[in-house]
């Protein structure tokens, strides 16, 4: 595989084994070959569009066949796949399309509205492709140009703890690195069938292809959870090897009753990442699919992937997310800048060929999480999160150093969601922060209070949120408050928002 | 109690629980929840067990599927087959 880009992945596969079926959808199911050609198809279209190599083509679609055309189809015409939240507002998306300069957006109908309102806010022209079905022909023009590891890859957006965008650069070189990494530990071939529920705009979600594809495995891609019952059936029908989940969607299965007593004689292994599962739902988890290896991981989009705790050591370590993922290295370094001993906290860092370039055209934002490493060419991820490792090296999670929350396994910046609020009329004062929830891991909590004279209504401000934000950014709970609480230099007191219960005003 | 009962039950908690955050949709009782965006997979664990406590069925893990829990009337089906079976 070596210096292979992931295009080329899905030529060499569909040159290998092109009748096998590498993508089952709801609607419809498609080979190697076709996948294949519906990239080269849309490679060319969209180099007929005016797409260079290197541009930012964003794509705003859900788990679907067409996602996946579109993201090969990207690559291969050697420009940058910018995986957006299908549930992306307007406001948001034109943000992210200035921001990282796009060159043109694939979406679907039902997108399109949204789509076109953001792109008319824009100077520049900007193509949009709301029928992927529709563009390119052999006749276009010439072939795609010659890919290269060292090309850029991604440009995948996260939220920074004040919801300023911060686009992740990888190159292909980052990607395919990872992507051989995590096909190693878990051991996938091209005998697996996985199953993603995840959103392709999450690094976890869109791995799921890239890694499949990699190896000639076989996804099947549901949009979300939806009917619980169905992903059962699918776990039986579909002969599913491996499932990559969050803890929310764990929650959600284990309260399944009658799934623990199904066979399930083909599930090999499960994943968890996105949030650490609670001791609790570990062991149920653990119960529910007994005959399958359960792989605790952690990651950020800035790597993709940093460590996964090998099967073998959960009897010895169930709260550990292990140790570093093949082929990278990875330290605690406490206050002083130094490797910090067993058992002390410090921020975990991260040396390999995953880490990504920089936040695209954020310098500082940049500078700030990657650090001069050993070598003049090298720079290591100082990840934002704080760790402890054991006497033999294993790592245990401590929490974050700045105030993200953490939902769904997916992370919502407090100051997005606050600034939203704040836009709503009445508001005086917003706080929101992450309250501990059973099946979110946290939910999103705002506090509010009115302007003099106005009267609010929690159910308004969360429909309120729904029309601007992500879904998975809208407040589980509404808390009004007459004033909130500061502390002694008047900032609000967040720490006294989520230590006690609020006032019900 | 009858469908009819049952039906109006289910509506009301599906409005107070999941519609609040879409007050323009006017939700007829054959309308698809999850199409409609009304409920996701979470409102579903919610849904079904209210389901449970209130008509005192239990559900299986199979059987939390779109032919059952895919809209007011389905749901009214559902519990009315289960409850005969009972």
């Amino acid at each position: 595989m070596n210096g292979r880009t992931l295009d080329e992945d899905l030529s060499a596969a569909a040159r290998r084994q092109g009748d096998k079926t590498v993508l089952v959808t709801q609607q419809r199911s498609v080979t190697f070959t076709e996948l294949d050609a519906a990239a080269e198809r849309v490679a060319v279209g969209l180099l007929a569009l005016g797409v260079q190599p290197g541009d930012r083509v964003a794509i705003v679609l859900p788990n679907s066949v067409e996602l996946a055309e579109a993201v090969y189809g990207v690559m291969r015409s050697c420009a940058a796949i910018t995986p957006l939240n299908p549930t992306i507002k307007a406001g948001k998306l034109s943000q992210l399309l200035e921001h990282a300069s796009v060159a043109a957006v694939v979406c679907d109908e039902e997108r399109a509205e949204v789509v076109r309102a953001a792109v008319a806010r824009s100077e520049r022209e900007i193509p949009i492709v709301d029928d992927l079905a529709s563009i390119g022909s052999r006749r276009d023009g010439d072939r795609p140009p010659h890919p290269l590891d060292s090309n850029l890859g991604a440009v995948v957006y996260t939220s920074g703890s004040t919801g300023e965008p911060k686009g992740v650069t990888l190159t292909q070189r980052n990607m395919t690195f990872v992507a051989d990494s995590i096909i190693e530990y878990l051991e996938m071939n091209e005998r697996d069938r996985i199953l993603c529920l995840l959103p392709m705009s999450f690094g976890y979600g869109l791995y799921q292809l890239l890694t499949c594809v990699r190896c000639g495995a076989t996804l099947v891609l549901e949009q979300g959870i939806t009917f619980p019952g169905r992903i059962v059936g699918l776990l039986e029908s579909e002969k599913i090897t491996g499932l990559p989940a969050v803890p929310t969607v764990f929650q959600v299965l284990i309260s399944l009753k009658g799934l623990a007593e199904r066979e399930l004689p083909h599930l090999r292994f499960i994943t968890n990442a996105g949030a650490g599962l609670p001791a609790a739902t570990l062991a149920e988890v653990r119960r529910t699919f007994s005959g399958a290896k359960l792989y605790s991981m952690y990651g950020q989009t800035e790597c993709q992937r940093v460590c996964y705790l090998p099967p073998d050591q959960l009897e010895v370590r169930p709260t550990s997310v292990g140790i570093a993922i093949p082929g990278t290295e990875l330290w605690v370094e406490n206050e002083e800048g130094r490797v910090a001993r067993p058992g002390e906290i410090g921020e975990l860092m991260v040396r390999g060929s995953h880490v990504m370039q920089g936040y695209w055209e954020e310098p500082a934002l940049t500078a700030d999480r990657l650090r001069p490493g050993r070598w003049p060419w090298e720079r290591v991820l100082a990840t934002g999160d704080l760790f402890t490792q054991d006497e033999e090296g294993y790592l245990y999670f401590v929490g974050r150093k700045d105030d993200l929350i953490k939902s769904r396994g997916e992370k919502v910046a407090p100051k997005e969601v606050e600034e939203v609020l704040h836009s709503l009329p009445g508001v005086r004062e917003a706080a929101v922060i992450g309250v501990p929830d059973k099946l979110l891991g946290q939910a999103v909590q705002a506090h509010v209070a009115a302007h003099a004279g106005h009267e609010l209504d929690p159910a308004a401000l969360k429909r309120g949120c729904a029309e601007q934000l992500e879904t998975h950014m809208i407040p589980q709970h509404v808390i009004l408050h007459t004033a909130l609480p500061r502390t002694a230099n008047g900032k609000i007191d967040r720490r006294s928002l989520s230590g006690k219960t609020p006032p019900q005003d | 109690m009858n469908d009819t009962d049952v039906k109006a039950e289910l509506r009301k908690y599906v409005e107070e629980n999941f519609l609040y955050l879409r007050p323009e949709l006017d939700l007829h009782d054959d309308e698809d929840l999850l199409q409609k965006g009304i409920l996701d997979s979470l409102g579903f664990v919610e849904l079904v067990d209210e389901v449970q406590t209130r008509y005192g069925v239990t559900v299986n893990d199979l059987e939390i599927t779109e032919e059952n829990f895919g809209s007011i009337n389905a749901i009214v089906g559902f519990v009315d087959r289960k409850r005969a079976a009972a």
